[in-house]
């Protein structure tokens, strides 16, 4: 094996050097061992290393030859370099992460459920973490010289990063906190303490009554209207809205049939299984995996399908596998009907399943084989559906297509989402 | 007032030609106010409501109806209450409902104006018979020079109507067979449909025979242009064909075959009749009301088939119907 002598090479033939590292994959084709081994192989090196193969080159010798073992030169057999695509997510957080600073036993413990994923399902993670908001607030004491429509949204601040750190805030979450410090902000500075707080936690009882129960109820009620006797619904995955939109138009004695759709790994669509064939009289349900979905879409009459989040341009995020049974649902002509709160609402535009995601902590991960260790599991838990393939967004204020969505602050008599 | 008086309000305000179905709704509603006893608010909103019920029930074809009616209870409902006595708010009520049904003539000149600048020396398609498509045609004629094909639109034939009206007026006109339209969507420049409600999501319903002339035109990158009043749009939301109020279970069915297969049932006999034509069967005749009894009247087009619709509150595209219709409704 030649080992080029980078040190002594003038400058220019070093700059060819590191041309000819980008240009790798064709060298490797023309030149097959020597090549493999001068310059640094894809595998053995990660990039950061690469880099910084290419610019410290006067250390270049040690450096690519044990370049596998990262930056401070250990020598390990080459490890996992983590996922290319999608890293930008960063990786999937583990359990058990420090605590830093003054966080309140109620969020360690919800930050440590999030992580968990034993809280899951955007309307159950947002009802969590503003019902331990009201904890937090009550034992919140004002410090003296400071107010408390100013200081405790300082207090809060802390709060939220840790849970993001457990896991990505939900853009439900998201708005409901947004509306708490508008609340918090807006609170009276006259106000005793203890009536303040209360004030606050009263608004939050509010707001999870009004924008998700009372308006799960009124959703009910719209989508019920769309099943008819003989139905076939198909669903994915388990939707909180869409199961309580099943139970009540199978209670309201409807005759229709589902069929659950499910997918690896979190397989949600066992619970929604149990919970509809548990219903007095049964609810005759099918359950497959995605791959057999091309076979069961000809027998659907129509899809319902519940999200994360909906954007402004009224594509629809949610969880991995939505996009392709609406897709699949628009090819065959089953209309889509997709079951969203308003408070779901996000003024970003979102334009793939690429910008905006979540990985799967390992624990989801099938089991990778330990003499592989270049195989590495890749599980986004979301991805995006464009509005062409929604037919229709049903929300408390009526059926919307999800193209308008921007006329709903209009229609609530709001300015903002 | 009973349920057999409103309908028949109802159907008398109808045979007037420049009254399409919505506005006779509202105008027969406002009579119905005119003869109510109700003391309060929320018993006049009941009556109104049942009324609506009972016009929406007797009519084959309630679409137009119930958005007419549904746009005029909701009117009386964000009306700002602050007359002095009941009596005087019922009758500024019947006021403003005959006030509007009033100036909603003047709509289809409105549409007629905003549609005009779309139209060059063109040829047009329409379909069937509809006022405000006439109108825009004869506006046109005045100063452009147009051709138009109607199709003939059966079973009812409203299309031979339209035709002789345009014809009369000098406007070169022809009738077009309905299985013909893919024939002759090449000579056309665009295709104009009038409308009997405009829906949530953007979409048309209108007589049967639009779905398929969107699709067509579609294919042919034509562009296809809905004109409607704004007492046609209605926020009804159909997720496919089926999903219209005025559907039908019992259309497209197979009558023949059920009769076929009864008969040697009824007769007794053991075996299963492989053959239906058993020997007591007479050669089945199918007339034309049959065929017109057992078709649907209206059919629902995809907003994504439609260019443009043109309204007497502006030009809106498919997906801005429903931010008009949400401002509306649910403001």
């Amino acid at each position: 094996m030649r080992m080029p002598s980078l040190s002594a090479k003038p400058k220019n033939e070093r700059k060819d050097e590191r041309d000819r590292n980008n240009n790798e994959p064709r060298k490797l084709h023309r030149n097959n061992n020597s090549r493999v081994r001068e310059y640094p192989a894809l595998q053995d090196h990660p990039l950061p290393n690469r880099r910084a193969a290419a610019s410290t080159s006067k250390d270049a010798p040690t450096n690519i030859r044990d370049g596998a073992g990262g930056p401070d030169g250990s020598s390990d057999s080459p490890k996992s370099r983590g996922l290319r695509i999608f890293s930008h997510f960063g990786l999937p957080k583990t359990p058990g992460h420090q605590i830093k600073g003054d966080i309140h036993p109620a969020i360690v413990k919800l930050g440590l459920q999030f992580s968990e994923f034993k809280i899951c399902g955007a309307n159950a993670r947002c009802i969590a973490t503003l019902t331990a908001f009201k904890t937090v607030i009550q034992d919140y004491v004002t410090p003296p010289h400071n107010t408390l429509s100013r200081h405790l949204m300082t207090h809060l601040s802390p709060q939220i990063t840790h849970l993001v750190t457990a896991r990505p805030m939900s853009v439900t979450m998201g708005n409901a906190i947004r509306q708490l410090k508008l609340e918090i902000s807006g609170s009276d500075i006259d106000l005793p303490e203890q009536d303040a707080k209360d004030a606050l936690c009263h608004k939050i009882d509010e707001y999870i009554r009004d924008r998700i129960i009372i308006a799960d109820e009124v959703i009910e009620d719209l989508a019920v209207k769309k099943i008819k006797d003989g139905d076939v619904v198909l669903t994915y995955a388990r939707s909180s809205l869409v199961e309580k939109i099943l139970l009540r138009a199978h209670s309201l004695d409807k005759r229709f049939s589902v069929i659950v759709i499910d997918s690896r790994p979190l397989l949600e669509g066992k619970t929604l299984l149990h919970s509809l064939a548990s219903t007095v009289p049964p609810l005759p349900c099918t359950y497959a995996l995605l791959p057999a979905l091309p076979s069961l879409i000809i027998d659907a009459d129509i899809v319902l399908l519940g999200a994360h989040s909906l954007h402004a341009n009224g594509s629809v995020y949610s969880r991995a596998g939505t996009a392709m049974v609406a897709m699949l649902a628009k090819e065959h002509s089953v209309p889509v009907m997709l079951c969203c709160e308003t408070y779901k609402f996000s003024d970003t535009v979102m334009l793939d399943g690429f910008g905006k995601n979540e990985l799967a902590p390992t624990k989801f991960s099938p089991e990778v084989p330990k003499s592989n260790s270049n195989l590495e599991a890749l599980n986004p838990l979301y991805d995006s559906t464009p509005a062409s393939c929604i037919t229709a967004v049903v929300t408390e204020v009526g059926l919307i297509p999800p193209t308008s969505i921007s006329s709903i602050p209009l229609a609530l008599g709001r300015t903002t989402l | 007032m009973t349920d057999l008086q409103i309908h028949e309000s109802y159907q008398r305000l109808l045979k007037n030609e420049n009254l399409s179905t919505p506005l006779a709704a509202i105008l027969a509603l406002t009579e119905m106010m005119k003869q109510s006893n109700a003391g309060t608010m929320f018993e006049l909103l009941n009556e109104l409501k049942g009324a609506a019920e009972t016009l929406s029930k007797n009519s084959s074809n309630p679409i137009g109806l119930n958005a007419g009616c549904e746009l005029f209870i909701e009117f009386i409902t964000l009306f700002p209450h602050d007359a002095a006595s009941f009596s005087e708010l019922k009758t500024e009520l019947i006021r403003q409902g005959q006030q509007y049904a009033e100036e909603a003539l003047a709509y289809r000149t409105k549409i007629a104006e905003l549609a005009f600048d779309f139209i060059k020396d063109d040829s047009i398609l329409t379909h069937s018979y509809s006022r405000v498509v006439l109108q825009t045609l004869l506006m046109a004629h005045k100063r452009k020079r147009i051709s138009v094909f109607v199709t003939e639109a059966r079973p009812r034939g409203m299309g031979i109507k339209t035709a002789e009206m345009l014809t009369t007026a000098g406007i070169p006109c022809t009738v077009v067979l309905d299985s013909a339209v893919a024939y002759a969507i090449e000579k056309v420049d665009f295709v104009l449909m009038g409308s009997e409600a405009v829906v949530e999501s953007g979409g048309l319903v209108n007589a049967v025979g639009s779905n398929q002339i969107a699709i067509i035109a579609k294919a042919a990158n034509k562009p296809f242009y809905a004109l409607a009043e704004s007492y046609k749009f209605h926020r009804m939301f159909p997720l496919s064909q089926y999903d219209l109020p005025s559907h039908n279970p019992g259309v497209l069915s197979f009558p023949q075959a059920l009769s076929a297969r009864a008969r040697p049932a009824s007769s007794g006999l053991s075996s299963e009749s492989s053959s239906g034509f058993s020997s007591n069967s007479s050669p089945i005749k199918i007339s034309q009301e049959d065929i017109a009894r057992n078709n649907p009247d209206v059919d629902y087009t995809r907003p994504d088939l439609i260019s443009l619709v043109f309204s007497d509150v502006g030009s809106l595209t498919p997906e801005g119907v429903s931010q008009y219709l949400v401002g509306m409704f649910a403001g």
